[in-house]
């Protein structure tokens, strides 16, 4: 099969697909959907899988009207975003069925729903393809509007309204920052195509556009201060949603950042500084806050800002490399980066599908409601324990095989010279120890919280174990992250390609990666093993050693307290409150109490109140909003609902118009 | 291999001599050396009780704790002998490892839905956090000062510096001494001895094991007292050959267990509230020794 008509089944598939599933009977349309999802998927993963081999599919379309000429083309990099983006819309799709089964009631939404489905992984997969600017903004916003309709699919409730509104004004802000850059380059070289972004880089100064480019995919990638939407629209969504859109929507942010750091030309070192400083940031404000969540979809939501922040500390670590010259800290630092997207992808996905049970089961993301489920949903809980063992980057998960090539990264970085870099590169190396050791208390507080101890309160209905179609796509995450950890080696030589293919390589071939290192990366794998075996042999050991010898069950110890009862376990709020404590100049808290006054003998009922809130938001974002509402007061004449003054503003634009081509102004 | 025989040699002698120190100092005779082991093997051989709130998390907890110390001390060398375990950048996986196991007995504690462990486990959770960054700044800096990033490389290139090295090595050895306290949460971080659980950060997390897992995750105490009595008697072996790095590693081990003694008798316990702040000064101190090797490498010029 030709390129071109491969990619025209990807265009007529999912328009098939979208057409098809409102005539179909409702009880299939999840099936169907995720039929074309495969099939979508599999279409696209062959040029994806060639160019990943070292064909570069290319096809053009010439001399469109409006957008000049428009090209599909699928490097190595695109492959490696397609190839995430179909496994994760795979496991969401198959997922997806049997979570969205307690809607069946709604037959309307639920097939636009689907629709949406399709539509939004095409968008997401021509994002990857698109190398004309306009074309690119064109499908940028189908997938934006795609994942909005997603998001408000509750739509009578008005928080999700809310947040999907702020999610689709933060992204259009997006957008005007991406458009911004993107005329700025037709201005200058006359044309939408990316390659004229390259002949930009070549001519003029690369930062500024560079920034207007990050700031405009870095509000998708959610890096800090532009990360305000995530940890709003992610808990509003369906959990199947909230899991592609956590574990790819927001990698498409880092794609762009990708794509245009390998158009750039000079500034390197300046533009990595920038990166790796507010990556840092980025990660250690996200875990942060994510430690001190109670609702668990959003505390999953300021934990993908973190992983954001990794991801960025690879791309900055690559931009010093290609700074000083240096291939192999390039290598690392984006592989770790790449590697860290995909890793990323997988376990968000999982921990949200996770997520979603337990909402399923349960009717709460409040973790402070549950606890005990790892009784009657073991296998959900087990789920949920790899996932933030992942998370936390500990052997033996895939988790830690990225941070290794971060870490190994930084090491090498810091034996390049200038004691500035030096110190940051110290600085970066602390924040991400940090940052692991806090994801080690936010996820041991979310799993003993929601799982463990005793039921905190009263469900109406008991939880049981989920339906075996929800089980299955959470195994298959499962096993690709442990193949990720197992064989790391075959997983970094892809990337490692990748990475290859897109930086300039110093003469003499290509720099290969030292031997040494390589053994390290294979050496994880192998002692992840050596690990596990362990393991089991000392359990082992401890079964057939305390069989011989009596056991009996009692009550937990309650250090002589007799009565104890569920409500007095230990909280995740009293778990993580130290920490708020130790850093409430960053993590805001509000609390609403009021106090027992002295003269009141017989204290009536009352209630205690606490809940985080975000420091940028709240600090900075609500005062200019606030502003802006207030000034825009004055211009409210303009809208002043009377019919005639619109009619009356649309012939005055007219004129306008009119009079500006008679005297040349426009 | 030859590290790991070693400090499983001195796991045996290690918390005995330790709480020998600590009777001596407050005017008794005290058990003998080997008592703690003695303890460990009567622990093995008794029966357990489970809490009915349990799950399999509990069970598994203890010997998941206990390999990942396991694994951890293959990680570490004998002066220019490496551990079983070595590659660049092998002391990432050490610390990673090491978290495994927190990771795990922090569950475990909370798995028993007891107050009291929760408020252990929290704490262990927050100041085993801060204590990272100071590991990975002390680590940063000697792999910046040596040119390497595995704990052998590190080790025996550490040597051939000039004397500024050693004054590092002081500086390290006590970063590394208040980590280990940190990890097993000794004197002035947690009172092992304390009687009241309110006031107890690692013996309150195991308030409910008994039997062979209680066992498991004492003597996991012993080991890992050793493991980082090893990584400090590497700071100052170099490449010398075995008899000589041998009698170092144990005199090294004996010295640091009668300082940890003498540092849990004549010290008071910081204030719990304040303890974060405390360890993480800790990392200062780690600063300290970066700006001492951008000295030694001329980086200031």
């Amino acid at each position: 099969m030709t390129d071109s008509l491969l990619l025209s089944f990807a265009l007529l598939l999912p328009v098939t697909g979208m057409i098809a599933i409102p005539f179909l009977p409702s009880s299939i349309r999840a099936n169907v959907n995720f039929i074309f999802v495969v099939l979508i998927a599999a279409i696209t993963s062959i040029p994806a899988v060639k160019a990943l081999t070292g064909d570069t599919v290319d096809v053009v379309i010439n001399g469109t009207l409006v957008f000049g000429n428009i090209t599909f083309h699928i490097d190595s990099l695109s492959s490696w975003f397609i190839l995430i983006i179909n496994l994760t819309c795979i496991h969401g799709a198959f997922y997806g069925i049997g979570y969205m089964k307690s809607y069946k009631g709604r037959r309307t939404d639920l097939s636009m729903h689907w629709i949406l489905f399709l539509l939004f992984q095409s968008s997401m997969l021509w994002v990857c393809m698109m190398q004309n600017g306009l074309a690119f903004l064109v499908v940028w916003e189908l997938m934006s509007l795609s994942s909005f309709l997603l998001v408000i699919f509750d739509h009578s409730n008005k928080a999700t309204l809310q947040a999907g509104i702020n999610y689709l004004v933060q992204m259009h802000i997006g957008v005007l920052f991406l458009a911004a850059a993107f005329i700025w380059v037709y201005f200058s070289e006359g044309s939408f195509e990316f390659s004229s972004i390259e002949k930009f880089f070549f001519s003029n100064q690369n930062l500024w556009l560079f920034l207007l480019f990050f700031a405009g995919f870095g509000i998708k990638a959610g890096f800090i201060p532009l990360h305000s939407w995530l940890p709003q629209a992610h808990p509003a969504a369906p959990s199947h949603i909230s899991g592609i859109m956590s574990g790819v929507i927001v990698k498409l942010g880092i794609y762009g950042i990708f794509r245009i750091i390998f158009f750039l030309k000079q500034d390197y070192t300046v533009i990595g500084e920038i990166i790796i400083t507010l990556s840092v940031l980025t990660c250690l404000y996200g875990i942060l806050n994510a430690a001190v969540h109670r609702d668990v979809k959003k505390m999953l939501a300021y934990c993908t800002i973190e992983n954001i922040g990794i991801i960025g500390i690879g791309i900055g670590l690559g931009l010093l490399g290609m700074g000083n010259g240096n291939t192999l800290l390039a290598v690392l630092g984006f592989a770790g980066a790449l590697l860290h997207t995909l890793n990323h992808s997988l376990y968000k996905s999982l921990l949200f599908f996770n997520a979603g049970s337990v909402y399923q089961q349960t009717h709460t993301r409040d973790m402070e409601k549950l606890g005990g489920l790892v009784n009657t949903m073991p296998q959900t809980a087990l789920f949920f324990l790899i996932g933030g063992m992942a998370i936390g980057g500990l052997p033996p998960f895939n988790g830690f095989v990225s941070e290794f090539l971060l870490y190994s990264g930084l090491l090498l970085g810091i034996k390049s010279t200038g004691i500035t870099l030096i110190t940051l590169l110290i600085f970066s190396l602390a924040g991400l120890a940090l940052a692991g050791g806090i994801s080690m208390l936010t996820f041991t507080k979310s799993f003993g919280t929601i799982f463990l101890g005793a039921p905190r309160t009263h469900l109406q209905q008991q939880p049981r174990e989920v339906a075996w179609d929800m089980r299955l796509p959470q195994y298959l995450v499962v096993i690709i992250m442990l193949s990720i950890s197992l064989f790391p080696r075959f997983y970094f030589s892809i990337v490692n390609n990748i990475v290859l293919e897109f930086i300039p390589v110093a003469p003499g071939g290509r720099a290969p990666v030292p031997f040494p290192l390589l053994n390290g990366i294979s050496a994880i794998g192998k002692f992840a093993m050596l690990f596990m075996v362990l393991l089991v042999l000392i359990y082992l050991i401890r079964k057939s050693i305390s069989r011989k010898h009596p056991e009996a069950t009692g009550p937990t110890w309650g250090c002589g307290y007799i009565v104890p009862t569920s409500k007095m376990q230990y909280t995740g709020k009293s778990y993580s409150k130290s920490l708020g404590k130790l850093l409430s100049f960053l993590i805001l808290e509000k609390k609403k109490y009021k106090e027992i006054s002295a003269n009141e003998i017989f204290p009536a009922e009352r209630r205690h109140s606490s809940h985080y809130n975000d420091f940028f938001v709240t600090r900075i974002f609500d005062g200019i909003v606030d502003r802006l509402l207030y000034s825009l007061n004055y211009f409210q004449f303009i809208q002043n609902g009377k019919i005639q003054m619109y009619i009356l503003y649309g012939i005055f634009f007219i004129v306008l118009i009119f009079l500006g081509t008679i005297f040349k102004f426009i | 291999m030859i590290s790991f025989i070693l400090i499983i040699l001195a796991s045996l002698f290690f918390t005995g001599i330790i709480i020998r120190v600590k009777s001596i100092t407050s005017g008794r005779r005290g058990p003998g050396i080997l008592q703690p082991v003695k303890d460990v093997i009567r622990l093995f051989k008794k029966g357990a009780v489970y809490s009915k709130t349990t799950s399999f998390v509990f069970q598994v907890a203890p010997s998941i704790y206990f390999a990942s110390i396991l694994m951890a001390i293959m990680v570490i060398p004998l002066g220019e002998y490496r551990g079983f375990i070595s590659f660049e950048g092998d002391f990432v996986f050490f610390a990673y490892l090491l978290g495994v196991g927190k990771f795990f007995s922090i569950i475990s504690a909370l798995d028993t839905g007891s107050s009291f462990e929760g408020m252990g486990a929290s704490r262990e959770a927050l100041f085993s956090m801060f204590a990272e960054p100071a590991f990975f700044i002390l680590m940063g800096s000697l792999a910046l000062l040596t040119g390497h990033t595995s704990f052998q490389e590190i080790f025996a290139s550490l040597h051939f510096g000039s004397y500024i090295s050693y004054i590092l090595g002081v500086l390290a050895t006590f970063v590394l001494a208040m980590i280990t306290m940190v990890e097993n949460s000794r004197m002035p971080i947690d009172d092992p001895k304390t009687h009241l659980e309110l006031t107890m950060v690692h013996e309150v997390m195991i308030l409910d094991n008994s039997g062979f897992d209680l066992g498991l995750i004492v003597y996991g105490t012993n080991l890992k007292f050793a493991m980082y009595g090893a990584l400090i008697a590497n700071l100052f072996m170099g490449s010398f050959p075995l008899y000589i790095t041998i009698p170092i590693f144990f005199g090294i081990q004996v010295l640091f267990a009668i300082a940890i003694g003498l540092l849990e008798s004549f010290t008071a316990r910081f204030r719990m509230n304040h303890n974060a702040q405390y360890i993480l000064a800790l990392s200062s101190v780690s600063l300290l020794i970066f700006l001492g090797v951008l000295l030694v490498l001329g980086q200031f010029n």
